[in-house]
């Protein structure tokens, strides 16, 4: 039975997620451009685009091997596995002991998957890109963990039950601590993650492995058609659940409390809750951020993760260390 | 370790790619990121206009030199226009060389806030391309009012031109000047001098020595970037730019020191945009009553020229660089015997390339833009064997060769006998 309900669970969940990050998809595109003075596309774009990839013939390069063809599908596999440990507004459907180090370990697994894809297709821009994914991949996990682990200790040290897990945002609160040191720290580990998830979803000074002025969309160069779409796809969700861990960490509070509501229609007001709070996230991270900077040379998107996001990090760090072992105060 | 192994990855960018506008194609040797070598293909866009060119009259060909370049229209047909009045000795009107000084200035503006704009794209910061696309609206704008055309407005004519600038335009092209200085210039001086990202991406990239930039020839921005003070309209006292104060632009002014990298090359479009306002306002307020054109009908004009003999060379300084149009005549006949011209980009084209080498691969796209590339312009010739179809590439020394066979067929009477096996030609031995 509990399995049934997962099953279906998870399904209402992908159906809903595609939905709402293929609608921020077609939202951030005007926002970016009305902010750039322009009309921009409709707000179904990305569908239609979406629904005519899926329609198209997908050509396959001749030097290209099996994994070219495998590695759309497996990075869909992999973006829908990670949606059963998305926080959503409520704990994820499959919630375990460790369920935020599952959730880093196949978000990595979907850049991973890209890159396969790119190596197999023989293409040497797709080679480049594929190159510098793995590099950006390397250096911007690091501060995120750093501070990741870092939350997650201090709310332990308020008595949860099951330290590495997704559900402790939703038992406690970051900002509920209160103390001066844990608001400053906490204020600027919101930076580096507001940081890293504009590097996860590649826009703006990221965008280095897709740049399309230089390698032609990277590692995406040679794919067409279906294969394409399925990309398109998990990486649509891959913001969305980027998104939502941003989100769930910092920005963890729900409606249906305070309305009194409880049950299935507290589950879904939540979920559309926890929608426009990630639609936020996603605003000042990918839209603003977007249409503000340009790309950086990969030698200095490296060189600003180790030299400035990684002391940032380091330093929120510090805050919330001096602050549990109250070495001040 | 003896047996290094190098990992080199050879990548088109082109003929069809999208940091590129026109078809043109860079094999770029890779070392990871590094480039190790350039090599430059072109002929792409060949259309062979010269061939066309040899088949109409002196009047037509200026509307076929406008269709040369989507962009610099006029700076051709004026080029053109100045080489045939040169080869024929035609005086022109002192009203029209002050109006083709306006178009000219108001061309280099479109041009150069295009310019600015594709340099935004190739570093991936559309919102500047937009930007500055939506502010040269206003000057296309004011061209299509005095001409009748957003591009190809047909101001040249031989001996003068073809449309007068009237009250109404004059009060047009004023606005213009305030909307640019008020609301535009600002904001491109806030991007191009002191954004973080474009000053990241632009400073030292695709430098240019100044060293390169004389042995290669560069022109135009490209030269003037690096520190080379060549801009013809100051050189060569050209029509009646002495008048209205022109001196070339180098980075100097700007940000006080010469680096001639894309940077400095964007500052310089930034500095003559400034300028090319106040020439315009120049020339607006000095601009003498008259007639606008040297005949009265343009078949006039032929017949005068169907009497010309020898030949004449016409220079502008066209927003991308120096432009030089070469035509010589064929006495009783409408039809020149050769015409042919000289574009910037094709000297600017190998210095980049040549400065590109060490550096990293994301600067191509931003330093091919930086040089405004213009590769309609720049196709004049490709061989090609008709009966395999294959394409030949002709070295220095075939190129004299068929040269000195040509200037035998067109003067058997030359005793001289170069010899072009053991001696030098442009510091190359032969």
């Amino acid at each position: 039975m509990k399995i049934l309900y997962v099953t279906v669970g998870l399904i209402a969940i992908y159906l809903y997620v595609s939905f709402a990050s293929l609608l921020w998809e077609g939202l951030d595109r005007k926002l970016v451009a009305r902010m750039q003075r322009r009309m921009g596309p409709p707000i179904l774009q990305p569908f239609y685009d979406f629904l005519k990839l899926v329609s198209k013939e997908s050509i396959i390069p001749r030097d290209a091997n099996k994994f070219f063809e495998i590695a759309p599908i497996l990075a869909l596999a992999a973006s829908i596995a990670l949606l059963a440990y998305t926080p959503l507004g409520f704990e994820p459907i499959l919630a375990t002991k460790g369920d935020v180090i599952v959730f880093i370990y196949l978000l990595t697994l979907i850049a991973f998957v890209r890159v396969i894809g790119a190596v197999s297709s023989g293409s040497p821009y797709a080679q480049i890109g594929a190159q510098r994914e793995i590099i950006m991949l390397a250096s911007r996990e690091v501060p995120m963990m750093l501070g990741l682990f870092t939350i997650l200790w201090r709310l332990s040290k308020l008595g949860v039950e099951k330290p590495f897990s997704v559900g402790t945002f939703y038992q406690y609160n970051i900002w509920e601590i209160g103390t001066p040191l844990t608001i400053v720290g906490t204020f600027v580990l919101l930076m580096v993650f507001l940081l890293w998830l504009a590097s996860e979803i590649e826009v703006g000074y990221f965008n280095i492995p897709e740049a399309e002025t230089e390698v032609a969309e990277g590692p995406m160069a040679e794919y067409s058609g279906r294969h394409l779409a399925l990309f398109k796809l998990s990486s649509a969700l891959k913001e969305f659940a980027s998104a939502s861990l941003v989100v769930a960490i910092f920005f963890p509070w729900g409606v249906s409390g305070y309305l009194g509501l409880s049950g299935v229609g507290a589950v879904i007001l939540d979920l559309v809750f926890h929608t426009l709070k990630a639609f936020a996230v996603l605003f000042v991270s990918m839209s603003i951020f977007r249409a503000i900077t340009g790309r950086l040379r990969i030698t200095q998107a490296v060189s600003m993760f180790w030299s400035r996001i990684l002391p940032m990090s380091l330093i929120g760090v510090v805050l919330l260390v001096i602050d549990v072992l109250g070495v001040i105060a | 370790m003896e047996n290094r192994v190098e990992y080199w990855v050879k990548i088109p960018i082109g003929p069809i790619h999208p940091a590129l506008e026109e078809p043109e194609k860079f094999i770029i040797t890779l070392d990871g990121e590094r480039i190790v070598n350039v090599d430059v293909k072109l002929g792409y866009n060949l259309r062979g206009l010269e061939w066309v060119g040899m088949r109409r009259n002196y009047i037509q060909i200026l509307y076929l030199a406008e269709r040369i370049c989507g962009i610099c229209s006029f700076s051709h047909n004026h080029t053109y226009a100045r080489a045939v009045e040169e080869m024929a000795g035609i005086e022109v009107p002192e009203r029209a060389e002050y109006i083709r000084a306006i178009i000219g200035e108001l061309e280099r503006i479109h041009s150069h806030l295009l310019n600015l704009g594709v340099a935004g794209h190739a570093i991936g910061y559309d919102t500047v391309l937009h930007l500055s696309w939506l502010a040269r609206e206003r000057v296309m704008d004011v061209l299509e009012a005095i001409g009748g055309n957003r591009v190809n407005y047909s101001i040249n004519t031989i001996g003068g031109v073809r449309r007068d600038i009237g009250e109404k335009h004059k009060r047009m092209i004023l606005d213009m000047i305030k909307y640019y200085r008020e609301e535009v210039m600002p904001k491109i001086e806030e991007i191009f001098l002191y954004d973080p990202t474009v000053e990241a991406r632009l400073r030292d990239a695709g430098v240019i020595p100044k060293r390169i930039a004389i042995e290669y020839s560069a022109q135009g921005p490209t030269a003037r970037g690096s520190g080379v003070e060549k801009d013809v309209r100051y050189n060569e006292h050209l029509g009646v730019y002495p008048d209205l104060g022109i001196k070339p632009i180098t980075p100097k002014e700007f940000t006080g020191i010469i680096k001639g990298d894309v940077f400095d090359r964007m500052v310089v479009r930034v500095g003559e945009l400034w300028q090319s306002m106040e020439l315009i306002e120049r020339a607006l307020d000095q601009m003498p009553e008259g007639k606008i054109k040297a005949f009265p009908k343009d078949n006039v004009a032929l017949v005068r020229l169907k009497k010309a003999e020898g030949e004449g060379i016409g220079r502008y300084e066209a927003p991308r660089g120096e432009l030089v149009h070469y035509v010589m005549a064929n006495p009783g006949s409408e039809i020149p015997e050769r015409w042919k011209m000289r574009e910037p980009t094709f000297p600017n084209l190998f210095a980049v390339a040549r400065a590109l080498v060490g550096e990293q691969l994301a600067d191509v796209p931003v330093a091919i833009a930086s040089i405004d590339p213009c590769l309609s312009c720049t196709d004049r010739v490709a061989v090609i064997d008709s009966k395999t179809g294959k394409k030949k590439i002709l070295t220095e020394k075939d190129l004299l060769k068929a040269s000195i066979e040509k200037t035998r067929e067109i003067n058997p009477n030359i005793k001289a006998k170069p010899e072009p096996i053991g001696g030098t030609c442009g510091g190359v031995r032969l």
